[in-house]
């Protein structure tokens, strides 16, 4: 029997879901809602197109209108869902008739968390979010002269490193002590720091955002350590849940702030499923829900809801989040815990730490890189990692979230066995390196 | 009532103080600038109080407590089953 989804949100976990209903069940219905003028494109290259990396923002789109069109996907652009019935079955929509549904996906993504001081209202305050206003915002970049990063955040490294790149005057402020500090240690992110004091980035760690001054628009930062004149300020706040129609429709949210849902994506009610950043995922390590990951889980997180909500059968899985991200001419990345994060819950753990090359050491092109691992005492299971180097970081953290995820230890890895080929890889691994620096060192 | 208010609140600013604290010590081993010392009431409150009480407990009382808490990993999360072990064919 034929029946009509809704889903509310038209990104990457809405999308994907939309992809995965019509693929099980062709004959259904599929209604997207999104507020935006589009639907399916990367907003994680954005910050690439204003760094000049990446030549424009049409390579950013991941299919046309017209291609949704043809598979079946009905979306609405441009269409705000003003509220959700989950009794009556329908969700309202600004403007329009209400929309009826038998199953309900909820993908409205996330927010940037509000960073709470006098001035937020003003002109100049990006928010990188959606692409229109990326496009409109890169062509402001061009008149420039100072800008403000607020929070040194994944996507604040981003935007840091691509302003820079741009040549606009650059700060970056934050509260806490280095960049990336609820995700990454400080020894693995120096370089970072140092790149960007090469290429004039002014640093104000340790300080907090105070107000955005300006009459209309902005021309001032101020923060607890001073004044910094600027035209721009590029908020990257925390990313939090997007769910005041989730909340107000009744579905049960965790302390996160996320949607609750179980391994098929369904929520405390039946029919109802929810995906991407609006959600809460247990993180495999430690059992705990964690909430805002990547575009990769949202996508793989849709296309289970959609799946189920086709009435298919697919389970997700606790996630253990490898990541990754590129400064300048860096890479940074890693998987669940690195010494900040575990010593913050208390975590006990071992450690190793090594450096190594990414080709052999007569290879042109050869870069360092920095491997950390982080092992459960006892069993000496493979519990986190971070990474830092010129090359070969993505591929490393994939890897090593298989390995936390199976259970692999340091024994296991400390004589793995690698690929040695001189323009490709050295013959140490510097993952079997730190893991035999790891197993060294408790054997003292 | 849809929102775990407690639980939200008690997870935000645990979250937040357990790092702020673990940034200090993790600065501390690596010689780099600690984070900026705590301003107001509820930071100086969470620093002295909460932090070391939670710090004290033995991890496996700790690990019960989190997992009492509410959320998605009180729901069905069932580990896929593992292949079998020794050679493929």
């Amino acid at each position: 029997m034929a029946t009509r989804t809704v889903i509310v949100g038209g990104g990457a976990a809405g999308i994907g879901a939309a992809g995965a209903f019509k693929g099980t069940m062709p004959a259904g219905e599929v209604v997207v809602f999104t507020e935006f003028e589009d639907a399916a494109y990367s907003p994680c290259g954005i910050p690439y197109v204003h760094g000049k990396e990446i030549p424009n923002f049409e390579s950013l789109f991941l299919a046309t209108k017209e291609q949704y069109a043809n598979q079946g996907i009905d979306i609405r652009y441009e269409t705000m869902v003003t509220g959700i019935d989950l009794d009556a079955g329908k969700v309202g929509v600004e403007g329009q008739a209400d929309v009826g549904f038998d199953r309900l996906i909820v993908a409205t993504g996330f927010d940037y968390a509000d960073p709470g001081v006098p001035g937020g209202d003003l002109e100049g305050l990006y928010y990188v979010k959606n692409i229109r206003r990326a496009m409109e915002w890169d062509t402001v970049l061009d008149s420039v002269k100072t800008a403000v990063v607020v929070e040194a955040t994944p996507l604040g490294l981003e935007m840091v490193t691509a302003l820079a790149h741009r040549g606009i005057e650059t700060h970056v402020i934050d509260h806490r002590p280095w960049p990336l500090s609820d995700l990454a240690d400080p020894d693995i992110v120096e370089p970072v720091q140092q790149a960007w004091a090469d290429a004039g980035v002014h640093m104000h760690f340790g300080v907090s955002l105070a107000a955005f001054t300006g009459e209309g628009a902005i021309s001032a930062v101020e923060t607890s350590a001073g004044t910094i004149a600027a035209d721009l300020a590029v908020v990257c706040t925390k990313k939090v849940p997007n769910n005041t129609l989730a909340k107000a429709a009744g579905l049960v949210l965790g302390p996160t702030g996320g949607v609750v849902v179980d391994n098929r994506m369904a929520t405390s009610r039946e029919g109802v499923f929810a995906a991407g950043d609006c959600t809460e995922i247990p993180l495999g390590v430690t059992n705990v829900g964690v909430q805002g990951l990547t575009g990769s889980h949202a996508y793989s997180q849709g296309k289970v809801a959609g799946t189920n909500a086709g009435g298919g059968s697919r389970t997700y899985q606790p996630v253990y989040i490898p990541w990754g991200l590129m400064t300048g001419a860096l890479m940074i990345g890693g998987v669940a815990f690195g010494e900040t994060a575990a010593d913050a819950l208390g975590i006990p753990y071992v450690l190793g730490v090594a450096e190594g090359i990414s080709r052999a050491r007569y290879f042109p092109g050869v870069m360092k890189l920095k491997v950390k691992l982080l092992a459960e005492p006892g069993t000496l299971r493979l519990i986190g990692a971070q990474m830092i180097g010129g090359e070969g970081i993505k591929e490393r953290a994939d890897f090593l979230a298989m390995a936390v995820k199976t259970g692999i230890t340091l024994e296991d890895l400390a004589f793995m066995e690698n690929v040695y080929s001189p323009p490709i890889g050295a013959l140490n691994e510097p993952i079997a390196l730190a893991a035999q620096n790891a197993l060294g060192r408790l054997a003292k | 009532m849809n929102a775990v208010r407690f639980p939200a609140w008690l997870r935000a600013n645990a979250e937040h103080y357990l790092l702020v604290a673990a940034q200090q010590r993790v600065a501390r081993r690596h010689g780099m600038p600690a984070p900026s010392p705590p301003v107001t009431l509820k930071d100086r409150g969470f620093l002295t109080f909460f932090v070391p009480i939670y710090r004290r407990l033995p991890w496996g009382l700790r690990r019960t407590v989190l997992q009492l808490m509410p959320g998605s990993h009180r729901r069905t999360w069932v580990p896929r089953e593992r292949k079998p072990l020794g050679p493929a064919v």
